[in-house]
């Protein structure tokens, strides 16, 4: 009898024995890391700044004398002489010919030319100031006033918020709101939207793009 | 030593010797800390809840002394991680006031400024990348939206040929999403937002399965957010920075739109071609659209799930 309770108990601590060993090697894989982190996927650089700012494609005249930017371009009778009639030349293809102090100026309004008169929007008698297209004066920085003189269905669905943008407070008595005007998009001269990059797009988890190319094939 | 194994009043014979127990006993103790060192990994849990969190009543039970301490254990644990201090709120929904997107196809170039600015507003992860909106690039005269591309990567967008379509959480009046869940994690508000409660959730993904717009994203490791790119403005149901194991959508960002601001992506927008507001408001800009444009698409309308996105064309 003594003898097979010294068996049993041999054999109880040579179990304990067992586990134990078992749960200290695995203690000290997770210690020494032996399994490893699941692989981590390739890093993804965070997104430039600029994908992420609230900027429209440009700066118009009332956003460039606002912000104290260099706005000696809009300063016209620093070049002009006051009371001295321009002349408009065209070239044989209808192409305002530009002088060299102009030379940033791309004229492309529309695309049938038809719109490539500067006196069309500039007022001929006071450089300063633009002209609509009803004959009245406003100032350099209104250009919705201009514009919509003639893209008037444009204009009345700038004026609802629609066309454009109006951002800062949908709910008017919390905030103010900011109403871009139609240069801080369209460039006057050359109104048409720019193409722009586009931001980075999603980053797959497993680069899976060429498998499924093979199983469609 | 000896006399007191002597003094013993048990049986010698009955298998506990001293000897035996003694070694019995070291065995058991080098077996206890032996299992507590292989439990380690479960250490990390207290990353995923905590006990507050898990004692939680469930969001609409609450009463807004809880509902204080709760804010304040979210602030508690941003702070731990990011060591930012947040400003965690609970906005609520305004009387009178129903929210509704429009979004003109005709003027979006497909830059993907909404994708980005909505990750950096709403605190979604970086890596792995967990993005709401994903733009799909459409060939003109189709409106299939599995026919969509949102790996383009030319070096110019807009492409010739091709119109861009953003697709995120459509707020639908009927969302199929909130009737399979199965312990109400996600729910509808008066202002037409369908919310997620990050705490209530236990991760099924029923709702991903049932959205037929993919607009649901889940959880699958813990998030990284970047520090220099947490917005400490918070909401309880909105942008505060989720666990590993949820679902996370779009909500229109509550902590804006509720607070009277446009959400993200439309302020970040260069074209002007997202538009959001309140419809039960006449003057409102998504008003005006709804009773001035001619051409609307609800994604998927013939499967009854009443979208409050719109889409539209400028004609
Ligand atoms: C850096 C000097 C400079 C400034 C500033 C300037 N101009 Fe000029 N501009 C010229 C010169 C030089 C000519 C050549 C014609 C001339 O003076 O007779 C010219 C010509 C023009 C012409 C005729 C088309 C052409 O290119 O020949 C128009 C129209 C014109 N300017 C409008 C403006 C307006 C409007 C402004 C202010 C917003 C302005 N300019 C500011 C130097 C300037
Ligand atoms: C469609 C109307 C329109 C026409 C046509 C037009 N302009 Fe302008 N121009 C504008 C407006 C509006 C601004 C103010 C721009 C702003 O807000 O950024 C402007 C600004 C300018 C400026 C100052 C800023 C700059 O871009 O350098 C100059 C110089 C100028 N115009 C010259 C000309 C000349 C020269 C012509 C003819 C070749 C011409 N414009 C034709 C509308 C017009
Ligand atoms: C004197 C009238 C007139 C004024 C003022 C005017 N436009 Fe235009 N605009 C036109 C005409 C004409 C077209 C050409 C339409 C066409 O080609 O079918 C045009 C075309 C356009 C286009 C379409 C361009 C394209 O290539 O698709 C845009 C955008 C535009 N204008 C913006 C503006 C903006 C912004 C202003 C104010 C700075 C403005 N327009 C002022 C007459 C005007
Ligand atoms: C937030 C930017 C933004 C502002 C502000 C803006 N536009 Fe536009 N506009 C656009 C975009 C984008 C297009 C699409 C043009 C394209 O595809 O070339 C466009 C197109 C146009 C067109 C061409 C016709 C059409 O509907 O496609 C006209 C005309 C036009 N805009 C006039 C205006 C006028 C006038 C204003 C100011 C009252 C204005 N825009 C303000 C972004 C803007």
């Amino acid at each position: 009898m003594s003898q097979s309770a010294m068996n049993g108990g041999f054999k109880k601590s040579l179990v304990l024995g067992g586990v134990t060993v078992s749960f200290l090697a695995l203690a000290a894989g997770f210690f020494l890391d032996l399994w490893g982190h699941p692989t981590q996927s390739p890093l993804i650089p965070l997104v430039a700044t600029n994908f992420i700012n609230t900027a429209t494609v440009r700066v118009s005249a009332g956003e460039l004398i606002a912000s104290g930017g260099d706005a000696s371009g809009l300063d016209c009778y620093a070049c002009h002489e006051k009371n001295k009639p321009l002349k408009l030349t065209f070239d044989a293809e209808s192409n305002v010919i530009l002088a060299k102090e102009h030379d940033d100026i791309v004229m492309g309004h529309g695309r049938h030319k038809r719109n490539n008169n500067c006196f069309n929007c500039h007022d001929d008698t006071n450089l300063e100031f633009l002209q609509t297209r009803d004959g009245h004066q406003v100032k350099l920085v209104d250009s919705p006033a201009l514009c919509g003189s003639c893209h008037g269905p444009t204009y009345r669905d700038w004026e609802a918020g629609v066309h454009g943008r109006t951002s800062g407070y949908w709910k008017r008595d919390l905030g103010p709101i900011d109403r871009k005007v139609c240069t801080s998009c369209h460039d006057p001269h050359s109104p048409a939207f720019p193409g722009r990059e586009p931001a980075p797009g999603p980053h797959l988890l497993h680069p899976i793009a060429k498998v499924s190319k093979e199983r469609i094939r | 030593m000896s006399d007191l194994n002597d003094s013993c009043a048990c049986p010698p014979n009955n298998g506990i010797s001293r000897r035996n127990f003694l070694r019995s006993s070291t065995v058991l103790a080098s077996g206890i800390a032996a299992l507590a060192a292989s439990l380690a990994p479960l250490r990390e849990l207290t990353n995923y809840t905590s006990m507050e969190q898990f004692m939680q009543k469930y969001y609409r039970e609450m009463t807004p002394p809880e509902m204080e301490k709760v804010l304040e254990r979210i602030a508690h644990e941003v702070e731990r991680q990011y060591q930012i201090r947040p400003h965690v709120r609970d906005y609520k929904p305004m009387d009178g006031v129903e929210f509704v997107y429009c979004l003109n196809l005709t003027r979006c170039i497909g830059c993907r400024k909404c994708v980005h600015a909505c990750v950096a507003e709403n605190n979604q992860s970086c890596n792995p990348e967990i993005q709401y909106i994903r733009v799909l690039k459409m060939p003109h005269g189709s409106l299939d939206m599995e026919k969509g591309d949102h790996n383009y990567a030319p070096s110019s967008v807009p492409e010739k040929g091709f119109f861009y379509m953003p697709v995120q959480c459509q707020q639908c009046k009927n969302p199929p999403c909130v009737k399979v869940c199965p312990v109400k994690a996600t729910w509808q508000e008066p202002d037409g937002i369908t919310v997620i409660d990050y705490d209530w959730c236990i991760g099924c993904r029923y709702c991903e399965a049932a959205c037929p717009y993919f607009a649901r994203r889940f959880n699958f490791t813990r998030p990284s957010i970047p520090k220099e790119r947490l917005n400490p403005n918070m909401s309880y149901l909105g942008n505060r920075p989720r666990k590993q194991g949820v679902m996370e959508k779009c909500h229109f960002c509550i902590q804006r739109t509720r607070a009277g601001k446009y959400p993200a992506c439309l302020e970040v927008c260069p074209t002007g071609a997202r538009k959001f507001g309140n419809i039960l408001d006449p003057n409102s800009e998504v008003s005006s659209i709804l009773r001035t444009k001619r051409v609307f698409i609800q994604l998927k309308e013939e499967i009854g799930t009443s979208p409050r996105f719109f889409y539209y064309f400028d004609v």
